[in-house]
């Protein structure tokens, strides 16, 4: 019984926390090494992104998809493209840039992946 | 912002994992501060210098932060905190002891500074010096971090009996050194609760 009574007491002793000074500090230094490995995390994968998005371009240029793809929208009489690159070189660009139906679409790729990290960080933070 | 640090401040343990789980670090940061201290002194009383308990407290700390949804609120966090700090205490001992380990598991002395006398009764800290390293662990790992015998035996990788062994003759040491002559009766044991 007076066991008993000693491991609870003993038990109860081990409960009380030592009182640290530097427990802030500590707790700072906890903060710093989880913002480190998200600073790690975080160039991971915008790196991979970055190299994942330079070989699926050169892929897709090397393919001839964009000259298909704008040859098929020409091609369809729709003059979407055609008409977008007309008011942008004539509009936005200096003369010497060289816009065609390649940079449209690359252009939009651009943006609709600039777009999908601007949602990501938007529903990460909120 | 400031008005939301009050309300961490004043959160119970629980709000704080449950808003740690849906990514919010400030009150990550709030649980370190309630928690820390406790952590850091467990691993100091199973015989970690205090830069080593310092180190494994923020590894266990980063592991409770990646682990955090599988606390399912059964214990308190202290608690599930000082266990996994525990084990990487003891993982970090085993791995420094290497070959030892075993045979210093299997060693029966401790450092018995006999009984003290009624009028020095000393501190837990104080306490746990006069305990072999391996006692010290066994003990600390059983009433410090929560673990049963044959968790802190699998956690050692020594055979259930060796751990209550150590158990047992670090129990009787501390009894010596921290109370004296002493029983501990229920009347005094509430006393002191």
């Amino acid at each position: 019984m007076a066991e008993r009574h000693f491991e609870v007491e003993l038990g109860r002793m081990f409960a009380e926390a030592p009182a640290l000074q530097d427990a802030d500090l500590f707790a700072l230094r906890v903060d710093e090494r989880l913002s480190r490995g998200w600073t790690v995390r975080r160039l991971v994968i915008g790196g991979m992104g970055v190299a994942g998005g330079v070989i699926g371009g050169a892929q897709v240029l090397g393919g001839g998809l964009i000259a298909r793809l704008g040859g098929a929208a020409t091609d369809a009489g729709g003059q979407l493209t055609g008409k977008i690159v007309d008011v942008v070189e004539n509009n936005l660009m200096p003369q010497s840039f060289p816009l065609n139906a390649e940079v449209v679409w690359l252009a939009a790729v651009v943006v609709a992946a600039v777009l999908a990290f601007a949602v990501t960080r938007v529903v990460r933070e909120f | 912002m400031a008005e939301s640090g009050t309300g961490r401040a004043s959160a119970h343990d629980l709000e704080l994992v449950a808003l740690t789980a849906t990514g919010g670090r400030d009150a990550f940061g709030e649980l370190i501060r309630r928690h820390g201290s406790a952590v850091r002194g467990l691993l100091r009383r199973m015989g970690a210098d205090p830069a080593l308990a310092d180190d494994l407290a923020q590894d266990a700390f980063l592991a409770a932060f990646q682990q955090i949804s599988d606390f399912r609120g059964e214990g308190t966090f202290q608690s599930w905190v000082k266990r996994i700090a525990a084990r990487l205490y003891v993982r970090r001992w085993r791995r420094e002891a290497k070959g030892q380990a075993v045979a210093l598991l299997a060693m029966e002395e401790g450092v018995d500074a006999g009984e003290a006398q009624n009028d020095d009764r000393i501190d837990l800290d104080e306490a746990l010096k006069s305990l072999s390293h391996v006692e010290r662990l066994c003990v600390s790992l059983c009433y410090g971090a929560g673990l049963s015998h044959a968790e802190a035996a699998e956690a050692l990788n020594a055979p259930l009996g060796t751990v209550k062994s150590h158990v047992k003759r670090g129990l009787d040491r501390l009894r010596r050194r921290l109370a004296p002559g002493r029983d501990f009766a229920p009347a005094e044991a509430e006393a002191h609760g």
